[in-house]
């Protein structure tokens, strides 16, 4: 840092400190006010009351992904969400996304490599509606192979359209091919073209039978409603639909890696370098996981992170950023950047693995872990103000760290880090040998 | 991977304004009708400033925008101006540099931005309640004392000029661009917003400095608050903060920004030779963004192309496969607007997908049993865009917003206050009439990014066809 800089920021920094955190640590919500109930067949539902808009939301996270699929049925999870919109007992195909948008609600759904959710908005007299729709589905899908057929085409129309619009999702793509060779994390989570044109019929019902029970559910209700009249209303429409055996284990465990890999991706129309690093990292329950999301705040969040300073303020790239996905088995961490035009990927990449190589060996200060700090605060507050951010954060809390009261405990978790910590994670995962180095551009330097 | 494609305002290139399209619905007219924008207060200090104060105590969060009427409707032939002045406004002030502003911001994980659209510029932050004290001043001296230092400003349009060639990797980031180009010929609605790697290159930091004089002036200008604060000592603090700041003559006058030129069916074909699929938009003249008719056109969108049940994606997508997602939109400015169909599909599916989507637009027009707009379709799409409403309006940083455009754009509190209304009173006959008025039905304009060697004879059954390269300079044909 630039000294001017530091003399400045130091005077200003006690008294952010102090302002931010000594006050009242108040979330928007506590865990008292959480509801939660489990029917006799196992689906467990999260409840919490808010009333600032006469709305609601339903999100409904199944523990089903990429990581449950095999070679020949690669991104069968996502193609089965878009089959989970296409009729049902009592509502025929298109009749779930009719009957919700004339009830005044619409819908979205998302797959990651280990889950599906299902996402409802609408308004909260509609709630009875939103349980019918839910319920049928999940209790009576019928898969019309029709429907099945014309789906394969959006969906290869999905593909192709993340291909040709974001350097970064094909980068990735290829970048998690080599950096896994065993676990199913090696493949994409929307499936390889000629998967998407080979499932069949029964690969279909199959998955539904496998993945689809009740006890492998978790539904978060946040809105304009009452917690005693969710409890009804799931009683009666979720109540009767049978427990089954839970899915298999994923069983591959990705072998060690033992050295830096990389991989080159070329996309003639590229005006300059798109760069990728990923290291491996560990699940997202791990005890590093709040030390390892400051290590990530640290490089790429806001425009005093060390990446931010090192690459786009010295004009070697135009942006950069990081991301993590959740997940039960251990991932990766990325690291990307897009080169300035004119200037070389290599350039670049010196330029990134170097700042990684200071962090390592020298850690981080006191200002910069404190400014993190503040900043996951904040954050907080901010997916809070929507009920959707709230019901996101209930869901992914139970969904990944098997508790969603361990929502409130990270304030905490965060507080309780010093910067010997975030080094310690640092040496820990960001080494040579777990390293993948990806580079797209338009031809090989 | 999700299910549905949310893609309105990235191909739309507008504005983040006029992609602010409205989703949404109720059965209960009772609560949604309950449903009115949040108690504000504004007020006009000596100097002409526009203060608009909205407490809301949610969150301990504040969002605080300047707004000040200009954007690219007014950089002349200086494509990117106002933007490039939006952004450098964040470099710093004549008494903090920009790694202080930075520091003291980022520290405390504070949002800090600028930028700029067709008609208004904005510099917005959001942070922690606690911290108003320490950033509102930093906020202020920002937005009226700016440094532009020299070498931070040569990094910023470097940056942006990189950023200009990056955006032309991704048909979805500029087809908006082009086809508003299109629409408005020579008039300052087809400015690009951002400019053009030739436009953003020539400009120099007087050209910054000038703009910033002429139009970032209290009289031109309006400061919005909206969180977690005590009313009245958020006022005294604006008052203090911006009391002092002063305008030197006459303040600057609206020009005629333009109106949309759709005299013949015309085809701009945009090549891009490694592309893998047509990205393509349809449309013509629509409405401005205060047309009395806003909001019950929403309702007619959303059954054209607004929401997933909407014709167009059912025909395109569901029934047919030929697509991940279609859509429809009216684009209003100001003054006037635009009206757009757009989706994608494989290059060898152009000519299926473009007539799939011609067809279905008919159907707007079609009587009886062959389509029209039905009272039960009506009725569906009153209940959607009611339902979808009050979540437009939740975070405090989606309330400054609305008012930021209230204040540049001249929209009427009374077209958030009345929407519930609005949406109720709209009839099948009254549907009739304005799908008569204000849907382009002839003289379509078409712009297509895609592999033109593939899709060259395809584009010639549309319309007078002019071909330009994606990796050209700017967003229409070189001048002859």
């Amino acid at each position: 840092m630039h000294g001017k800089l530091v003399k400045f920021a130091a005077a200003i920094a006690v008294t952010a400190a102090a302002s931010v955190l000594a006050g009242p640590a108040h979330a928007a919500f506590t865990a008292d006010q959480v509801r939660t109930f489990t029917l006799a067949n196992g689906m467990k539902f999260i409840v919490l009351e808010s009333s600032t808009i006469p709305n609601a939301n339903m999100y409904t996270f199944w523990k089903v992904g990429s990581r449950n699929e095999a070679p020949g049925t690669t991104g069968l999870s996502h193609f089965f969400e878009h089959m989970m919109f296409n009729g049902s007992k009592h509502y025929g195909p298109k009749m779930f996304d009719r009957t919700m948008e004339a009830s005044g609600g619409s819908n979205n759904a998302y797959t990651s490599s280990d889950v599906t959710v299902y996402q409802d908005w609408f308004p909260a007299t509609s709630l009875e509606t939103i349980f019918k729709l839910e319920s049928d589905r999940i209790a009576h899908l019928t898969i019309d192979p029709k429907m099945v057929e014309s789906e394969r085409g959006v969906v290869l129309s999905e593909r192709s359209t993340g291909l040709e619009n974001s350097n970064i999702r094909m980068l990735m793509e290829d970048l998690n091919s080599v950096a896994f060779s065993a676990h199913p994390y090696s493949w994409p989570v929307i499936g390889f073209e000629s998967d998407i044109k080979a499932w069949t019929q029964q690969d279909l019902v199959d998955y539904f039978r496998t993945y689809y029970a009740p006890n492998n559910a978790v539904a978060v209700i946040v809105g304009d409603v009452k917690a005693d009249q969710v409890k009804a209303l799931a009683t009666r429409y979720f109540g009767a639909i049978p427990k089954r055996a839970m899915p298999p284990a994923v069983k591959t465990v990705e072998p060690e890696q033992k050295g830096e890999r990389r991989l080159f991706v070329a996309k003639p129309s590229a005006t300059s370098a798109n760069l990728m690093v990923a290291w491996k990292a560990p699940r997202a329950d791990s005890p590093d996981y709040y030390a390892l999301s400051v290590l990530q705040s640290v490089l790429t969040e806001g425009k005093t992170s060390r990446l931010y300073k090192a690459l786009v303020e010295k004009q070697l790239a135009t942006s950069v950023g990081a991301d993590a996905t959740d997940g039960f088995d251990p991932g990766l961490l990325y690291v990307f950047a897009v080169a300035a035009s004119g200037v070389e990927g290599a350039k670049v990449e010196k330029a990134l693995l170097d700042e990684i190589d200071n962090v390592v060996k020298h850690g981080i200060s006191a200002q910069e872990l404190q400014a993190v700090k503040n900043k996951k605060l904040v954050n907080l507050y901010r997916a809070q103000e929507t009920i959707s951010g709230k019901a996101q954060q209930l869901g992914n809390y139970e969904t990944f760290f098997g508790d969603w009261r361990k929502l409130f405990d990270a304030p905490a978790e965060y507080e309780k880090l010093t910067p010997a910590d975030i080094q310690a994670v640092a040496t820990r995962y960001l080494k040579k040998s777990q390293r993948t180095i990806g580079m797209l551009a338009a031809k090989e330097e | 991977m999700m299910k549905k494609l949310v893609f309105t305002t990235a191909l739309l290139g507008v504005s983040g304004l006029a992609a602010a399209a409205p989703q949404s619905a109720t059965q209960s007219a009772a609560q949604s009708a309950a449903f009115k924008l949040p108690r504000f207060e504004t007020t006009r200090l000596p100097n002409g400033l526009t203060v608009m104060l909205m407490e809301r105590r949610e969150v301990p969060l504040i969002s605080v925008r300047a707004v000040v009427k200009a954007g690219a409707v007014n950089d002349g032939a200086q494509a990117g101006l106002a933007n490039l002045t939006g952004d450098a406004i964040l470099l710093g002030s004549t008494k903090h540099d920009k790694a202080a502003i930075d520091e003291a911001f980022d520290f405390r994980g504070a949002l800090l931005s600028g930028g700029s659209a067709t008609e208004q510029t904005t510099v917005q932050a959001n942070f922690a309640k606690a911290d108003a004290a320490a950033l509102l001043p930093l906020f202020a001296e920002i937005v009226q004392q700016p440094s532009f230092e020299a070498a931070e400003l040569d990094k910023l349009k470097n940056r942006k000029v990189s950023g200009l060639k990056q955006a032309k990797e991704s048909p979805r980031q500029v087809a908006g661009t082009y086809y508003r180009s299109m629409l408005y010929g020579d008039a300052p609605y087809a400015s690009p917003a951002g400019g053009t790697v030739n436009s953003l290159s020539a400009l120099k930091r007087d050209d910054v400095r000038g703009f910033h004089g002429r139009y970032f002036r209290p009289d031109n200008a309006a400061v919005i608050v909206v969180g977690d604060f005590d009313p009245a000592a958020m006022r005294t603090q604006i008052e203090t903060l911006f009391g002092q700041w002063r305008a030197d003559g006459p303040a600057p006058q609206r020009a005629d920004y333009g109106k949309p030129l759709a005299d013949k069916p015309r085809v701009w074909l945009v090549n891009k030779p490694d592309a893998i699929e047509t990205t393509f938009v349809i449309g013509g003249p629509g409405i401005a963004r205060n047309d009395p008719d806003y909001v019950p056109l929403q309702v007619l969108n959303t059954v054209l192309g607004g929401r997933f049940t909407s014709w167009l994606n059912d025909e395109l997508r569901v029934n047919s496969g030929l697509t991940y997602g279609a859509n429809s939109a009216f684009a209003p400015l100001a003054q006037s607007g635009i009206f757009t169909m757009s989706s994608f599909t494989a290059s060898a599916k152009t000519e299926a997908a473009l007539d799939l989507a011609l067809k279905t637009y008919q159907r707007l027009w079609a009587q009886g049993k062959e389509g029209g707009i039905d009272k039960a379709t009506l009725d569906s799409a009153k209940a959607y865009v009611k339902g979808q409403f009050p979540p437009r309006f939740e975070t405090g940083e989606q309330l400054a917003s609305l008012l930021g455009d209230m204040y540049a754009l001249d929209v009427d509190r009374a077209q958030i206050d009345n929407f519930m209304r609005d949406v109720d009173g709209l009839t099948p006959a009254k549907a009739k009439q304005l799908v008569d008025k204000h849907f382009p039905r002839t003289n379509l304009q078409m712009v297509l990014v895609g592999k033109a060697d593939d899709i060259r004879k395809v584009a010639a059954k549309y319309g007078d066809v002019t071909e330009l390269e994606i990796s050209a300079d700017g967003f229409k044909p070189a001048a002859k």
